[in-house]
């Protein structure tokens, strides 16, 4: 069965998730900018489609979420969700830090208090699920 | 923003459903410890002659797309963060389709992302 501890090398493969998810959504979005197509009506979209599915970037984005959910099948396989989910929850601090970094997104303090209660909130769930198998994307 | 709000729930909505579609697939085999090879290609072999597994796999890859239009036309850390949107639709989803109980933790930790996402959506 399962071993219940979180060890340091199971620790490490969920920060590395983490890792894994933010760097997909950052190379999707910067893919998707140099797009640059902003606003997507009924008039542009067979275009977005068009220059959208011929971004490299955005492809490699969906290549490293698709490599990502193997990852996270694996650290599910060895520890319970429970342990899992409040530790990859830690994705949504470091996607606003990437944003803001490398992408110079303005994330305001009203932006960090709604993270940090979606992080917040992602703890009680999760310590719920004690023995429960249920996924996360 | 209301239509990227919109945008977002209908990519999380194709992703729950897959997610769903997922466990019920997962639910319907025996599945044993996955640590030693064998028992990791068997477990492949058997979910991957569910045909519900790839109906999931088809609705993932519709948020998918959807995601990308909304993410197109917002900022990352919005778009991301009202992602967590999937959280409370699992959590109903799970209930009404898989049966799985509610309880007060689950609720609580919900509305917690709930006020999250409102936050972040009028910021």
């Amino acid at each position: 069965m399962k071993n219940n501890g979180l060890t340091l090398k199971i620790f490490l493969l969920i920060v590395l998730n983490d890792i894994g998810d933010t760097i997909a959504q950052f190379f999707m979005k910067k893919g998707l900018n140099q797009v640059g197509i902003n606003d997507i009506g009924l008039g542009n979209i067979a275009e977005f489609a068009v220059k959208g599915s011929s971004s490299p970037l955005v492809w490699l984005g969906i290549l490293v979420l698709i490599l990502n959910f193997f990852l996270w099948i694996v650290i599910l396989s060895r520890v319970d969700l429970s342990i899992a989910m409040p530790v990859g929850s830690t994705s949504y601090i470091f996607v606003a830090i990437v944003a803001m970094v490398f992408l110079h997104e303005h994330v305001s303090l009203l932006r960090w208090v709604g993270i940090a209660l979606i992080v917040f909130g992602i703890h009680f769930v999760s310590q719920s699920t004690k023995g429960g198998r249920e996924a996360k994307t | 923003m209301i239509k990227v709000l919109f945008l977002i729930i209908v990519a999380e909505a194709w992703t729950a459903v897959g997610q769903v579609l997922f466990k019920k697939s997962t639910n319907s085999i025996e599945v044993h410890s996955l640590r030693t090879t064998g028992n990791m290609a068997r477990f492949i072999k058997n979910i991957t002659s569910k045909p519900m597994i790839w109906v999931g796999l088809l609705s993932m890859s519709i948020g998918m797309v959807v995601w990308l239009i909304a993410l197109a036309q917002a900022d990352l850390s919005i778009v991301f963060s009202i992602g967590s949107i999937q959280y409370i639709l699992i959590l109903f989803l799970a209930h009404y389709l898989l049966g799985e109980k509610i309880d007060k933790m689950k609720l609580i930790g919900t509305l917690l992302v709930a006020v999250g996402i409102i936050l972040i959506a009028i910021s």
